[in-house]
This record gives C-alpha cells, structure tokens and sequence, in this order.
C-alpha cells in the first residue's frame, strides 16, 4: 500500500495524459458523427434508389465490420498497399487516422437512430404542414426535428456511453490513450515496472466520466420535456 | 454522396500515383526531412527523462544518425506486436529498440549489423569467478533465476537445480546473500548491476549460456540499413560508440567492431 502511494504521483501524471488523449478522441467523434449521422440517414431514406443503395451498403460495411479491423485498415492501408503513408507516423497523424475511423463507424449507428426517429414522426404531421403551406424544409426543422431529437435522446446516449469505452480501442494503432498508460507500468515506464494496479485504476476514469455523461444526458432528456 | 465520391476520386488519384517508381529509401526519409523511429519504453535502450524527452542507447545514437543523414528524428511509440506492420504502412521508418535479431525478424526486415549482444549469463561471487568459467563447472550448483524467464529456460535446459524467484534483481540478492551460489540473468541487466560501482560490487558475471544479438530493422530492401553500418563503423572508429555505452552503463554488451 506504501508502494502505491509512492507511485501515485507518477502514474497519477501520466494517466492523466492519457485520459486527456481518450477524451479528445471521444469529442471530436461526436463534433464530426453526429452531424455526419444525419446526412447519411437522409442518403439511407433517399428517393434516389442507386443513393439509397449505396448508402445502406455502407451502412451494412462499417457495422458489419469491428471497429478494430476498421482502425487497422484506415491506418495501415494507405501505406501499405497504397505506398502513401498519408497519415505520417507521428502523433497527431494517429489520432487523425483514429478520429476518421471512429466519426465514419459512430455515424453509421447514428444514422439508424436518426432514420428511426424521423419515420417515427407520423405522416399526418406533414401532410398537415403542406395544407397549412408549409415548404418540405419548414416542415422537416419545424415540427419532425424537434420531435426526433427528443425521441432520439435514449439510444443516442446509450451510444454515446458506449464510445468513452470504445476509444480504448485506438490503442491498436499505438494512439497512446488511458489504457496504453496505464499498461505501460506493467512492462516498465518512468522507473516503475511490474506494476499492475494502474492499468485497473483506469477503470475509475471511465467510471467516473460516464457518471458525469449520465447525469449531463439525463438532465438534456429532461430539458426536452416539452410536447406532451 | 458528395463526400462519398470525393473519397473515392481521392483513392483513385492515389492509386494511379503508385504507379511510379519508388526511389531509394534513403531519398524517401531525406526528403520529408524525418526520421520515424518506432521504439518502446525499455531502460536502458530507449526511455524517457524527466523531462519526457526519450534517452537511452539506442535513442541518443539514433538521433546522431538521424543528424548524419541531415534528417531531423521522431521517436514513436509502437505496438511492438504490430511492429512489421508499421514498417510495411511506412508509419515508422526503423524498429531501433533493443530489438534481438530472431530469424522472424531478419527475415521480415532489413536489419542492421549486430551492436550489442544480450546473452542469458551466469552470476556468481567474484572470489570464485576462476572456479566457474565453463558451462561443466556450472553442474552442481544451486541457482536463483526468475519464474518464467529466459533464465529459468536455460537452467531447464541445462539440467540445473535452481529455485524461481519473483525477479532478476531478486536472483541477485540470493547470490549475494549466499542463499544461492549462482544466478542466471540477462547479461544487459548484469552490465549495469553487478561488478565495480555497482550495488552488487562482490558479483560477477562469467559464463553466457546462449546468446542473442539486437540489431536495427529498416523495411525490406531499404539501403538505410546498408547507411547505418557505415554509421556504426565510423562511430567504432571515433569512439563515440564507446562513451555511448559508457553512458548507459552497457559496455560488457556492446559489440567490439567486427
């Protein structure tokens, strides 16, 4: 006990760097998935068959994938095959590669919630819109919108809860998030080796950031109490 | 569907520039200006300082390579499982981390001369260093090595009475306690625990029982490899190998110039 107090500081720094990692990831995939999400939903309930089609093959494709796969070959694929690193090998070039792969395969999911939200809202609330003189466009933002967003709050966030874990999952690629730091001490890393709590203790981190998520989410379904 | 096409136009565009040939290896990291370096955290070879920058053998002397090829070096750290892959995908453009020169990995990549050695080594007390300088005076003895490790293979193999201990460090003491008469560690370790200046000034280090050899891995056909043992044996010449090991206290280790 001794010992881990001592260590503490240490592992404590570099956990928090790796969080700091994990959390970056976690929020530029939901700046870029959940506007992303939408606009493939529309191509997914397209008028358009090839558009739908080849939307729906998508779909079927990054959901029918694991994700690690997908990491592994957005990552890899470009210069292995391709002879173009494009991503380069530092850094900033893995957590780029990581972002893509996660906003792509967290959009996909999206997308399905949307189409369900949006089909839920009942045909008659458009064609009332239309004799009213409504444009398609007043219609959507107007009424449908706002309705799907509320019916939609559930399941985005359970998606949502599950992505602070899934970013564990960049680490196949060497994207040195809380889970590589804290794995680090087992082998050894800033004089600490043979270490095994720390890469348990990480579990308080995601424990504690999806408790706050809960109550932030919870709080959002509340606020949009409004209808009925 | 806009984005859609536009990644794929961006594929095909990529896909028809493959189509030219590619230069040397060296010219590909002279004209991006960097040197990638995929590494792991491993004292002494290549580990962090206090102010996180990377240290360490092999770090510092990939740095004056770096400097040698007029190139600027980035140090990565890799899964060194996926470490064939990172090389392939040009996300890295060596593995220079203590890495043994196993035939998976010649075979796989293009290595470098061998620089140091790492041997699975026997520690005994200085006094009696003269009376265990063959692998047949070993027999006998009772040894200390760690559960699991090379060291306990090699006493397996050879047929030695030995007890596993929780750590190499742990094999020491029983040597130095006299619990034990002889440890079996790895000879890098030994190097910078045992013998002058060290906590274990009344151990020595006598017989290796196999040996392993590390040496740089740059992608199939790279001419750096070729560029790096020119390196090496001008950095023999000047002695600045030698105040590199010094450094890091690996000189039992390192490879006298062949």
């Amino acid at each position: 006990m001794a010992l881990i107090m001592e260590q503490m500081p240490i592992v404590l720094r570099s956990l928090n760097v790796g969080f700091l990692q994990t959390l970056k990831l976690f929020i530029v995939t939901l700046i870029g998935a959940l506007p992303l999400g939408l606009v493939i939903s529309f191509g997914s309930m397209s008028k358009v068959s090839p558009l739908r089609w080849l939307t729906r093959f998508v779909i079927w494709v990054v959901r029918g994938t694991p994700l690690m796969i997908q990491l592994l070959i957005i990552y890899y694929f470009p210069g292995l095959v391709l002879k173009k690193p494009i991503w380069g090998g530092g850094e900033a070039g893995r957590f780029l590669a990581a972002s893509v792969s996660f906003i792509l395969n967290y959009a996909c999911y999206f997308a399905e919630i949307y189409r369900g939200g949006i089909q839920s809202i009942s045909k008659g609330q458009t064609e009332a819109g239309l004799v009213l003189g409504m444009t398609r466009g007043q219609i959507f933002f107007r009424v449908t919108l706002l309705q799907m967003i509320k019916r939609i709050v559930p399941p985005i966030s359970n998606e949502i809860i599950t992505l602070v874990k899934d970013t564990s999952l960049a680490r196949i690629i060497a994207l040195q998030e809380i889970i590589w730091a804290g794995q680090a001490f087992l082998k050894g890393s800033q004089g600490i080796s043979g270490a095994i709590w720390p890469l348990f203790f990480t579990a308080v981190y995601y424990l504690l950031f999806s408790g706050l998520l809960t109550i932030i989410l919870g709080g959002l379904e509340r606020k949009l109490d409004y209808f009925k | 569907m806009k984005r859609i096409l536009s990644v794929l136009i961006a594929l095909v565009l990529v896909l028809s520039m493959t189509a030219f040939a590619e230069a040397s290896d060296m010219a590909y990291v002279q004209e991006k200006g960097v040197l990638v370096v995929g590494i792991t955290d491993f004292e002494p070879m290549d580990y962090k300082d206090e102010n996180g920058e990377w240290i360490g053998f092999d770090a510092d002397v990939a740095v004056a390579f770096a400097e040698s090829l007029g190139v600027a070096v980035e140090f990565v750290e890799i899964d060194w499982d996926n470490k064939v892959l990172e090389l392939d995908s040009q996300a890295i453009d060596c593995v220079w981390n203590g890495m043994t020169l196993t035939a998976e990995v010649t075979e796989a990549m293009e290595c470098s001369v061998a620089y140091c050695n790492n041997a699975q080594i026997v520690i005994v007390p200085a006094d009696k260093a003269d009376e265990y300088s063959t692998i047949e005076s070993l027999a006998g003895l009772n040894f200390a090595v760690e559960a699991g490790s090379a060291g306990e293979a090699e006493a397996e193999a050879n047929g030695f009475a030995y007890t596993p201990v929780k750590a190499q460090a742990d094999a020491l003491m029983e040597v130095a306690a006299g619990t034990s008469d002889a440890a079996i560690i790895d000879s890098l370790m030994a190097a910078a625990m045992v013998g002058e200046g060290t906590g274990y000034e009344a151990l020595t280090y006598t017989v290796p029982l196999n040996s392993e050899e590390y040496g740089v891995g740059f992608r199939k056909g790279s001419d750096l490899a070729a560029a790096l043992n020119d390196f090496f044996a001008a950095a023999y010449a000047d002695g600045s190998m030698a105040v590199w090991a010094e450094t890091y206290g690996i000189t039992a280790a390192l490879i006298p110039q062949a």
